[in-house]
């Protein structure tokens, strides 16, 4: 069985989609699609594929591809992911999945209707190192579900080549989003707490702006967040995105009655926390010892992976694609729970209206005595 | 080109497009407009308008917007379109070059009274992989047609924005011409060119001390710009940039080091390096990407293979002459790092 892919949205990650897809077996990218058919022509020139349409019903309508990967801006992929599912195709949605948490919960129900696989492209939750995480959690190294998570985000401002663009124009889609600048950075963050809160977790957030996005001539954006998570079990949750922090950072710890593990996905690494036994003065000899020879594995553990050619760019979202595409031919479950979809999308939908309803006064106060520079 | 055309230059606050600009007004050109972008930082453009005294329109706008475009090309002659789009990805290169220049060149001719347009290109579209060591790469050299395997977004992005321009300047009948400048250096740039060699391990590889660069003093290749868009007979041609007198690779190196202080590096003769560059690349394809390709043949050829380089169609067909020497280029280059030390 090969699947005939179409790609609809031509820009920057567009090329990964197709380059993971060359490692996805049984995998064909028949069309690509774009409202501006140059953008199409450069990537169906450049991946020598055949078919290119600036329209995208007329490209499901005629390509009949069994699968698409929608690479849009955001505000266009409910219309599309919706389209294609009712034309019959398996959809993959880039992140973030929708604008709203409706949005979200209404394409899993075309999804469910229409018998067709949806995934979102949370692939960063699909890492070796997340995918090890996960097999340690369901083995109950934590001893049962975390009491706590936290996942740390970051993003660096010095590279403006993504930032200038956004903040130079007031009409860039990034903020034409409810969340701006984060609403197009953060479901990685989000996502990796979702899989472990219960769907009635609650959030309280507080966001502000950096000085060095004032400095850039920021506007309203903001670019600073913290944000607290509980659910009825009470679980705990702790999200931090950053723009200055360094150096960077992207991290998830998972804090279990038992152990605890911290996954770095900068290093690729996941290390194991276990209780602490040494006594006396030996506590602070014998567990850095233990954290350095971890080190060590880990290090030897990526050198392997990487002459396996397990460890590679993108692997994260290769192995969702993989796993995508074996939900189709197996009919099996698909790779990320729909529940944790919608509730990554509620979680961010919360987080933008609280941030959204902080009061202004402040933000003006901050101005007033740090004043914008062109 | 009467004193009062109407011309817009795209890039205006970057390194090199203030000095088109000064040159423009310093010529007495009197009806300028800059486009710039909204983030741009203005005080170098500025203070080259201000001390000329010279009154100078300012645009605001992306050129990807459609709209941006036709409110800059409005009434426009001439256009200088000198904006780069330096993204590491093909794609978003390709948009913030050929995208961004089909766009302005539309709004050219539609909104404006269309006499000619320049566009700056780059030696990046050449490919000299055929060529042997020490060659001439002049403007009959063949252009890169594989700049994916050479891993060079730039390039690619250079190179779909010069198709754009003939294609746009058939369709339309506008005059056109290409001016491709070597390596541009002068105050307000402190890089070093990837000419020089690798600096992605945190320190400098420098592969082909002896190579001749490609250099051009800022204000000289301003001043072929502003010659270009004025010449008679040269429509719809190419020109290199590059100055009279150049260093080498070594010498620049030398140079930059002796006042910057930085930089441990050592030499890689280029036979080593184009041994290994091949391995990379061989590897990468063998490993589907698992390494990308940034080092192959293809670059390898293009950064250090060693070329000579001439000017002979500029200064013969455009009449120009590279006015500032390299020494006194190179002073005013390395004065900028005396500038902050001192500060």
């Amino acid at each position: 069985m090969i699947h005939r892919v179409a790609v609809i949205g031509c820009g920057k990650i567009a090329d990964q989609h197709i380059v993971a897809l060359q490692r996805v077996p049984n995998t064909k990218v028949v069309a690509v699609c774009d409202r501006e058919m140059l953008m199409a022509m450069q990537l169906a020139g450049r991946f020598k594929i055949d078919a290119v349409f600036g329209d995208a019903i007329e490209m499901l309508q005629t390509a009949e591809p069994s699968s698409v990967h929608i690479t849009t801006p955001p505000q266009s992929h409910f219309a599309l992911a919706r389209d294609s599912m009712r034309s019959g195709a398996h959809v993959y949605v880039e992140k973030p999945f929708t604008v709203t948490a409706s949005e979200a919960a209404e394409l899993v129900n075309v999804a469910t209707e229409e018998e067709r696989v949806l995934t979102a492209g949370h692939n960063y939750q699909f890492t070796l190192e997340m995918c090890r995480m996960r097999r340690l959690v369901g083995e109950g190294f934590l001893g049962g579900n975390p009491v706590h998570a936290e996942s740390h985000w970051s993003y660096d401002l010095g590279d403006i080549s993504y930032v200038g663009p956004v903040l130079g124009n007031p009409n860039h889609w990034v903020r034409q989003l409810p969340g701006q600048l984060l609403h197009n950075i953060l479901s990685h963050g989000i996502a990796r707490l979702a899989e472990f809160l219960d769907d009635d977790a609650e959030v309280v957030s507080l966001a502000h702006q950096s000085e060095k996005l004032r400095q850039l001539g920021g506007g309203e954006v903001v670019d600073e967040l913290r944000a607290l998570f509980r659910d009825g079990k009470g679980t705990t949750g702790y999200f931090c995105f950053s723009t200055q922090m360094q150096p960077g950072i992207s991290q998830l710890r998972l804090c279990g009655i038992r152990n605890s593990l911290l996954v770095d996905q900068l290093s690729g690494t996941l290390t194991r926390h276990t209780p602490r036994n040494a006594k006396s003065y030996l506590a602070y000899v014998i567990p850095p010892l233990r954290d350095a020879l971890q080190g060590v594995r880990h290090a030897v553990a990526n050198v392997m992976d990487f002459l396996r050619g397990e460890l590679y760019q993108d692997f994260g979202m290769r192995e969702l694609m993989a796993r995508y595409y074996e939900a189709i031919e197996t009919g099996g479950p698909p790779p990320i729970p729909y529940r944790e979809i919608v509730l990554t999308a509620r979680l961010m939908d919360d987080i933008f209206r609280q941030v959204a309803q902080e009061p202004e006064c402040e933000r003006i106060e901050e101005a007033a005595v740090n004043p914008v520079s062109a | 080109m009467e004193k009062d055309s109407k011309i817009l230059i795209t890039g205006a606050s970057g390194f090199l497009g203030r000095f088109v600009v000064q040159r423009f007004i310093e010529e007495g050109y009197s009806n300028l407009r800059c486009f710039v972008r909204p983030s741009s930082r203005m005080e170098a453009l500025e203070a080259v308008v201000k001390q000329r005294g010279a009154h100078v329109e300012t645009v605001r706008g992306d050129l990807l917007s459609r709209e941006d475009c036709a409110r800059a090309a409005e009434g426009i002659e001439i256009v200088c379109h000198l904006a780069a789009g330096f993204d590491k990805s093909f794609a978003g290169a390709f948009m913030n070059s050929a995208l961004t220049t089909r766009n302005l060149f539309e709004a050219f001719a539609e909104r404006g009274k269309p006499r000619r347009f320049v566009n700056v290109s780059s030696f990046a579209v050449y490919s000299n992989l055929g060529m042997r060591r020490g060659a001439i790469l002049d403007e009959e050299c063949p252009l890169e047609s594989e700049p994916q395997l050479r891993f060079d977004a730039y390039g690619f992005g250079k190179l779909e924005q010069e198709k754009i321009v003939r294609e746009l300047g058939a369709a339309h009948r506008i005059p056109y011409v290409i001016l491709r400048p070597g390596t541009v250096y002068g105050p307000g740039k402190t890089g070093l060119t990837g000419r020089i060699g690798i600096d992605t391990f945190g320190f400098m590889i420098h592969i082909g001390g002896s190579n001749q660069l490609p250099l051009t003093y800022v204000e000289n290749c301003a001043d072929a710009i502003v010659i270009a868009a004025g010449r008679d007979g040269v429509d719809g041609k190419a020109f290199n940039i590059v100055d009279d007198e150049t260093l080498t690779s070594r010498e620049f190196l030398n140079a930059w080091k002796q006042k910057t202080k930085r930089w441990f590096s050592f030499p890689l003769p280029y036979g080593l390096a184009w041994l290994l560059c091949s391995l990379w690349e061989d590897f990468s394809v063998r490993r589907k990407g698992q390494l990308p390709p940034a080092f192959n043949r293809r670059r390898c050829a293009a950064e250090w293979q060693g070329n000579r380089f001439v000017n002979k169609r500029a200064k013969e067909e455009l009449g120009w002459r590279p006015r500032v020497g390299v020494d006194e280029g190179m002073a005013r280059f390395l004065a900028q790092f005396d500038r902050k030390v001192s500060r």
